[in-house]
């Protein structure tokens, strides 16, 4: 009975524990270096942040830098709207979206861009023996992205209408990047869209690029960057420019530094070393391109992703 | 009854009392290992003979070298011990909660009544359909999982907690009312001994609900821990770790039920049932 009773106080001081260890505020006030933390998929793509921080541009702005990593894209915007993040990395469509919903979100910088030539740093894929040739052919087939209404299927079918085909008969469905290749061999969908690592993976089981979606709507296109709310940005004017020169730093010498950038990938991610030296690398730079996005936002109204054009001004730093 | 097996040579002499009919007795955890080594050479052969391609499903063989490697790192064990914390603390939070509240509604017809349909309508909402809401609470810290896994487990208990407290002895019950016996002493020396089983059984199956939980949330949300390290492997196409990884958070999963069995057994010494078990 005593022993019983040692259990319950030992589990009622661990709820007490667990209770009061909750929701830690990280204000910095007084003159040491501000906190700031930031939510990334751990990708390619997130690639500038992590080399910046290993660089020390982060605290030659006075910036203690946390990177937390998020297993899905999912988690970025409800973490920067209830303030659990300051900034986080998200795509340029999911911001869009999120925007139309009346969510006050703003890009700070750049994050990812096409690679700008071939080949680019995803991909539509087929089996080699497929009679689809180009992005015309698409039409009447299954195409697998990563997220439904999103950038995939949205540039997936513009470039389907350049080609001349029929934008709107295309299936399209939900297959995370790590399972496409192998959905493709089973032949359990006609296509895949896929970034890297998968694409090289895939393109080495012998499949077959159709189109580089992301160069069909520009050589320019931004994919990605890093936002928070309009009401942060105005809360922390100084500590919003600080962080944005030492993005656009980490972006500018992440594009100039393509060895180091497959080293640092090593770092928080799991691709192994001869998958690391031979990927496409995306482009990073700091700054927006805007006949893109403005091309990018009309084919997601086209394509019934968006309802409006999208507020670039409002949207973009 | 004779074992359909080709009986294997027994030695003659056998002690009285194991002679049922049976070919020969062998202790279950001999057992155990003889089923886990069937299994990998299973899946070995599954691999091996291009059931499956390599690439998506590696070899036994692959994975148990990859689990070897990954115990010599630190990171591992950081993970492990983050996942093992999660769980250990929401079930904990989670017991101690549903045996409070069963106690109080359990002993009350007016309470059950009233909580009933309550409990019934909460308890099969999946905890996974939880996650947006634990990230907008919590973002994506060890709480937001915690939410999940006491959600989940809090049910589990409960439920046992309620069967447990109406199983009292309407006998037992009346004798304790006309020796006077106050509330306290009534749950202490009535309420508790009948309901402790079925608590032990709410708290095993609860270990396991949890243990679910804490992966599926730190995959889904991460914040470390394995689930966090399987999601990593996943995305990293690194797929003989992922599923090392997958393999070490089902032996965690043997781990808890032993340690549950073994915690039940203790608190349960007295009990009929454990004491037949141990003749």
């Amino acid at each position: 009975m005593r022993r019983i009773t040692k259990v319950a106080t030992a589990a009622a001081a661990l709820t007490l524990l667990a209770a009061c260890g909750g929701g830690g505020d990280d204000d910095t006030s007084g003159g040491g270096p501000d906190d700031v933390k930031v939510g990334v998929i751990p990708i390619v793509d997130t690639a500038p942040i992590w080399l910046g921080k290993e660089k020390g541009f982060f605290d030659d702005e006075d910036i203690n830098l946390e990177i937390v990593t998020t297993t899905g894209g999912a988690a970025a915007v409800p973490g920067v709207v209830s303030g659990d993040f300051d900034f986080a990395f998200g795509n340029v469509v999911s911001l869009m979206v999120g925007a139309e919903q009346g969510l006050p979100l703003q890009f700070v910088t750049n994050g990812t861009s096409s690679a700008g030539v071939d080949p680019d740093f995803g991909a539509v894929l087929v089996p080699e023996d497929s009679p689809i040739q180009s992005p015309a052919d698409l039409a009447g087939k299954t195409v697998s992205v990563n997220n439904l209404k999103n950038i995939g299927d949205t540039t997936i079918r513009a470039a389907i209408e350049k080609d001349g085909g029929d934008p709107e008969d295309v299936k399209f469905v939900e297959v995370p990047f790590p399972d496409a290749p192998a959905a493709l061999t089973k032949k359990q969908v006609d296509a895949i869209w896929v970034l890297e690592p998968f694409m090289s993976a895939a393109l080495a089981d012998g499949a077959r690029v159709v189109t580089y979606n992301y160069l069909d709507m520009s050589p320019k296109l931004d994919i990605a960057g890093y936002f928070t709310t309009k009401q942060y940005i105005g809360e922390n004017e100084d500590l919003v420019e600080r962080f944005t020169r030492a993005m656009n730093k980490s972006l500018e010498y992440a594009g100039e530094n393509d060895d180091e950038v497959r080293d640092i990938v090593g770092t928080y991610t799991k691709i192994d070393e001869p998958t690391r030296a031979k990927m496409v690398l995306p482009v990073f730079r700091p700054e927006f391109d805007e006949p893109s996005m403005e091309q990018l936002g009309a084919a997601a109204v086209e394509f019934g992703t968006l309802e409006d054009e999208p507020d670039l001004d409002a949207l973009l730093p | 009854m004779t074992s359909a097996s080709a009986s294997p040579p027994v030695s003659q002499t056998s002690p009285p009392g194991l002679a049922h009919g049976r070919g020969i007795r062998l202790p279950s955890s001999v057992l155990g290992v003889l089923g886990i080594v069937g299994f990998l050479a299973t899946w070995e052969l599954v691999v091996r003979s291009g059931l499956v391609e390599a690439e998506y499903l590696p070899a036994a063989s692959t994975v148990v070298r990859e689990m070897v490697e990954m115990a010599g790192t630190s990171e591992f064990w950081a993970a492990l011990g983050r996942t093992v914390r999660t769980w250990a603390i929401g079930l904990a939070i989670a017991a101690s909660a549903a045996v409070v509240i069963g106690l109080v509604i359990g002993p009350s017809r007016f309470l059950r009544r009233a909580t009933h349909s309550t409990i019934e309508f909460l308890r099969p909402i999946p905890s996974v359909a939880l996650i947006p809401l634990a990230v907008l609470l919590y973002g994506t810290s060890m709480q937001a999982t915690l939410l999940l896994v006491v959600y989940a487990a809090f049910w589990q208990v409960l439920i046992q907690v309620l069967y447990g407290v109406g199983d009292v002895d309407p006998v037992a019950s009346d004798t304790a009312r006309s020796f006077r016996l106050g509330g306290l002493a009534r749950i202490r020396y009535l309420t508790w001994p009948t309901a402790l089983p079925y608590v032990m059984t709410g708290l095993r199956l609860g270990a396991a609900v949890a243990l679910i939980l804490t992966v599926t949330g730190e995959l889904v949300i991460g914040g470390g821990g394995i689930g966090t390290e399987i999601a990593l492997a996943q995305s990293g196409g690194a797929v003989p770790q992922m599923y090392a990884l997958v393999v070490v958070a089902g032996l965690i999963g043997v781990v808890v039920n032993l340690v549950a069995r073994v915690v039940e057994r203790r608190a349960l010494h007295w009990h009929v049932s454990v004491r037949r078990e141990a003749l």
